[in-house]
Formats: C-alpha cells, sequence, structure tokens
C-alpha cells in the first residue's frame, strides 16, 4: 500500500531561556493510505509535537517528512467550535480560511452534516449541543476541507467515558465511510485498539518508535472490537511495553 | 420544557418565591432613597443642620429649575456631555488601534511596555499645566484630559483581551493554514468582544473623570465648572445639584452600554 506520510530519523528540539527541550529523537515510522494508525505514549512525550509535525507547523529540527502530496485535517482534543458561529457557520470556517468558499463547498460541507445528522442543529449554537454532537460537529468541520489524511489529537479525551466510548465508535465509522486515512495519537491504549490498523509505541521523551504492531480483529467496529477476548491481549502487550 | 399549566405546585410555588423575592428588592430599593431623600428634606426643614451647607432635596429641585429658566442648564449640560462623549470615542477608537497593532507585532509590544506601565500609573492630572499651554482653555483642553485618562486603560484591558485568546483555538486556524489577518478577524476580535464591552463600561467611567477633573482645571462652563464655581461662591445647592446631574447622566451612559451587551454579547462563551 501507499505511504502517505513517512518520518525519516527526525529530530525535535524546542529552545527557551530555561534550556533545550528534546521531544522527538530519531524518529521513523510511516502512515500507509487508507489505514487508520494508533500511536500511543506516555503523556508529556512530545506527542502533539509529532502531530505538528506531520501537518507541517512545525519543521524538523533534523531529519525529514516526507508526505506524498496529501493533504492533512487537525482534529484537536476539545471541538474548538467558536461559539459565537452558529454550527452551520463554524463548519463553512475553513473553507473561508481557504478562500473556497464557494457555494459548491458550501453544498459539500451541508451535505455531510446532513449524513451525519446534524441537519437539525445547523442553525444553533455550539453551547445547546451535547459534546458528542460538538465533537461530531468538529469532524465534519474537519472533513469540510476534504483533506485526504486526518490527525487525531486525542479527540475524545475531553469527553466523558460513555460519550467517549459511543464518539468514538462514531468517528470511526465515518472516517471509514469517507475512505480517509487517520492518524490517531492518544495516551489511551483501549482507545487505540478499538480503532487502529496499526499501532506505534511511542518512550517516554525523546519520544521513540518502540513497538510497531498490526491490530488484526474480525470486527470492524471499535465497541464490538472491546468484546473481543484478543482485545485485553492486546492491552496487556501495550501496556507492557508502554511501561517499560 | 413543561407548559405553565403543568408544572407542579412545587414549581409554581418556587416561581412565586422568585417573583416576590424581586418585588421586595425593587421596594426596598426606592423606600430606601426614599427614606434618605425625607430625612434630608426634614433635617433642613427643622434646621437639625444647616441647609446652607447640606443642602436638601427642595432646594435642589429648585436650583434645577432656576437653572432651566435661566436657560443654562442644558448649555451646560451639553457642554460636559460633549467633552465626555467625544473624549471617549477617542479614547476608545485609539486605544483599540494601538491594542491591535501591539497584539500584531511582540516586538513592538516589548518595547512599549513599560512606557505603557509608566503612562498607565501617572496620575494624568498632574499634566495640567502642560494641557492649558498646549491646548488652550477651551473645551479641546477638556477632551485631551478624558482622552489620556481613558486611552491608557483602553489600550491595556483590549491588549489583555487580545492576548487572550485562546490558544487551541489559535492551533486550530494555524493548522487550517490561517493568515495573520485572518486568525485577527475571525478569531481574535469576536472571541475578545466581551472584553471589549468591559472596556467600554470602564471607559465610561473614565471619561466622566476626565470631563469633570478637566473642568476643574480650566472651563468655562459644564457640569464641573458648576461644581468648581458653586463651591468657590459657597452656593452648595448648586454643588448637589450638579453632583446629582451627573449621577443620572453616568448612569443613562452606563445602561446604554449595557444595552449594548445584551445586543451584542450573546454566543461567547
Amino acid at each position: 500500500m501507499k505511504e502517505v506520510l513517512r518520518f525519516e530519523n527526525v529530530c525535535m528540539r524546542y529552545h527557551s531561556k530555561q534550556g533545550e527541550t528534546v521531544a522527538v529523537e530519531n524518529l521513523n515510522f510511516s502512515v500507509k493510505e487508507g489505514e487508520f494508525t494508533a500511536i500511543i505514549g506516555p503523556s508529556g512525550c512530545g506527542k502533539t509535537t509529532l502531530l505538528s509535525l506531520a501537518a507541517g507547523l512545525l519543521k524538523p529540527t533534523q531529519g525529514k517528512i516526507v508526505t506524498s502530496g496529501v493533504s492533512f485535517g487537525y482534529m484537536l482534543q476539545r471541538d474548538e467550535l467558536f461559539p459565537w458561529r452558529t454550527i452551520e457557520k463554524n463548519l463553512y470556517l475553513p473553507l473561508e480560511i481557504k478562500g473556497t468558499n464557494t457555494l459548491e463547498q458550501r453544498n459539500k460541507a451541508l451535505e455531510l452534516a446532513e449524513k451525519y445528522g446534524l441537519k437539525q442543529f445547523l442553525k444553533s449554537y455550539p453551547s445547546s449541543l451535547s459534546g458528542g454532537m460538538r465533537q461530531r460537529a468538529a469532524l465534519i468541520r474537519t472533513l469540510a476541507l476534504n483533506p485526504d489524511v486526518l490527525l487525531l489529537d486525542e479527540p475524545f479525551s475531553a469527553l466523558d467515558y460513555q460519550t467517549r466510548l459511543n464518539v468514538c465508535n462514531d468517528v470511526y465509522k465515518i472516517i471509514r465511510q469517507e475512505h480517509k486515512t487517520a492518524l490517531l495519537i492518544t495516551h489511551d491504549i483501549s482507545e487505540a485498539i478499538s480503532v487502529a490498523d496499526t499501532v506505534f509505541v511511542l518512550s517516554k521523551r525523546p519520544a521513540k518508535i518502540v513497538a510497531e504492531h498490526s491490530v488484526v480483529f474480525l470486527e470492524d467496529e471499535p465497541l464490538k472490537r472491546r468484546e473481543n477476548k484478543e482485545f485485553s491481549k492486546w492491552f496487556e502487550i501495550l501496556w507492557g511495553e508502554l511501561n517499560a | 420544557m413543561k407548559n405553565k399549566s403543568n408544572f407542579s405546585t412545587e414549581h409554581l410555588q418556587y416561581l412565586k418565591k422568585q417573583r416576590n423575592r424581586s418585588i421586595l428588592v425593587n421596594v426596598v430599593r426606592i423606600a430606601f432613597l426614599a427614606f434618605l431623600l425625607a430625612v434630608w428634606e426634614l433635617a433642613a426643614a427643622l434646621e437639625w443642620v444647616n441647609p446652607f451647607i447640606t443642602s436638601s432635596p427642595s432646594r435642589i429641585v429648585k436650583t434645577i429649575g432656576d437653572l432651566y429658566t435661566g436657560g443654562t442648564l442644558f448649555y451646560h449640560i451639553n457642554t460636559t456631555l460633549t467633552e465626555t462623549l467625544v473624549g471617549f470615542f477617542i479614547a476608545v477608537v485609539v486605544g483599540y488601534s494601538v491594542a491591535l497593532l501591539l497584539w500584531w507585532s511582540e516586538l513592538f509590544r516589548k518595547i512599549s511596555e513599560p512606557y505603557l506601565v509608566v503612562l498607565n500609573a501617572l496620575p494624568k492630572i498632574a499634566l495640567g499645566p502642560l494641557i492649558i499651554i498646549w491646548c488652550g482653555t477651551g473645551s479641546e483642553a477638556i477632551v485631551f484630559m478624558t482622552v489620556l485618562i481613558g486611552l491608557i486603560v483602553a489600550i491595556l484591558n483590549m491588549l489583555g483581551g487580545f492576548m487572550a485568546t485562546d490558544e487551541s483555538k489559535l492551533l486550530l486556524l494555524r493548522s487550517m493554514g490561517a493568515s495573520k489577518w485572518q486568525t485577527l478577524t475571525k478569531l481574535v476580535i469576536p472571541s475578545s468582544l466581551p472584553t471589549f464591552i468591559s472596556m467600554l463600561k470602564i471607559n465610561v467611567g473614565m471619561a466622566w473623570i476626565g470631563s469633570i477633573m478637566g473642568e476643574y482645571i480650566v472651563s468655562k462652563a459644564g457640569i464641573g465648572y458648576l461644581i468648581v464655581y458653586g463651591g468657590q461662591v459657597f452656593k452648595l445647592d448648586l454643588v448637589m445639584s450638579s453632583v446629582l446631574i451627573l449621577c443620572v447622566l453616568a448612569a443613562v451612559m452606563y445602561a446604554l452600554v449595557a444595552l449594548l451587551e445584551k445586543l451584542v454579547v450573546k454566543n461567547v462563551d
């Protein structure tokens, strides 16, 4: 399968008056087209740095990040919907930024919203939506630009447990249905197992890849995967590696 | 939400209690004022206190009436109101613009920081003599004073609001490839709207301080002029009347800003 993103010996150092921080060192991994890749690591290991690097928001100090001309869409921990805009206007935000706010593009965004059950909320303000709905709106906003690769930065961590499982299931299905490549960064092992085709395990800072796994389940839905016997085996393996 | 007819008796009782409470608050407010005025009037009428020094409600009404029939009431009100409003708008517009510039350029922001701190701490009235010499003794001097007093406050408040823009939302816009101008117009300005309104509220107060202080230093007309004049010739009825007029004007201006707030700040957090 085609690689859409590859990190080659990537190093990232941060400079501040207090000194120098090595966030990422000698990082090598790749993301294949159409796959759901998850990266797990202990908190504070530079996960967000990694996504910023992938999205091109940061330039690596050393090494190379190869992207095969794909576009990226970013989804953050919280929905970050603008409270002064209606859901509809929030969905148009990326179009306005990219200068592609045409009727055609807007209609595409509306179609997505309709397809995924947001139609009745289009004229509402974010404050009147539940956490799950808001995160779904955030996903549609990300999809409005039709990105090839979705970068997910712990997108469910701000939700309560029940909502998290449901929204995760939801988002997973939408991403699959839209045939997107996804790179999820999380500290939640079970979340990674429930969605990913490939899981990379990061070490503590400076972050390095310590393991790579192909996670294969018969079930193709996070909630069903969680019921599978294999699930706890994977959990044990990843737990061990994360704490090594 | 249930219809009114479907409310439980408990809920109806709760609503009634809330309504009674707010009626009580309003009644006591008005009663308190009436009580104060009555005591004041009575104390002056029975000469418990010297009405020449304390004035009294009836004397205040008479003084305002005399100013009105003499044709100078609205002349003085207009003078001060114009100075206050012009000073207020200049301070707000210039302050907002400077704050935008400072937000835009970190270098500019860092360089100007000590100047802003010192200017903010400086009692602007110390510049009184300079203002008279620079701007003359007309309304310009008073407007200048009003602007001086409100400007730094406006800058510091707005800059604080701009800088408090949510980091995650900034990251979101960066990930969409937003330019600095887009970040400003789509995020920074709309999200700082509540700060803008609170800055307006603060500056209403500042503008009145500025115009009245300006009139204390140099003036031929205005409410501040009446206060100073009344004090100098020991016409304390005039001083009290002027203060009362000021109270009403300031309250109306504040209420207008509060109304603006209700209209525009609906959906910012």
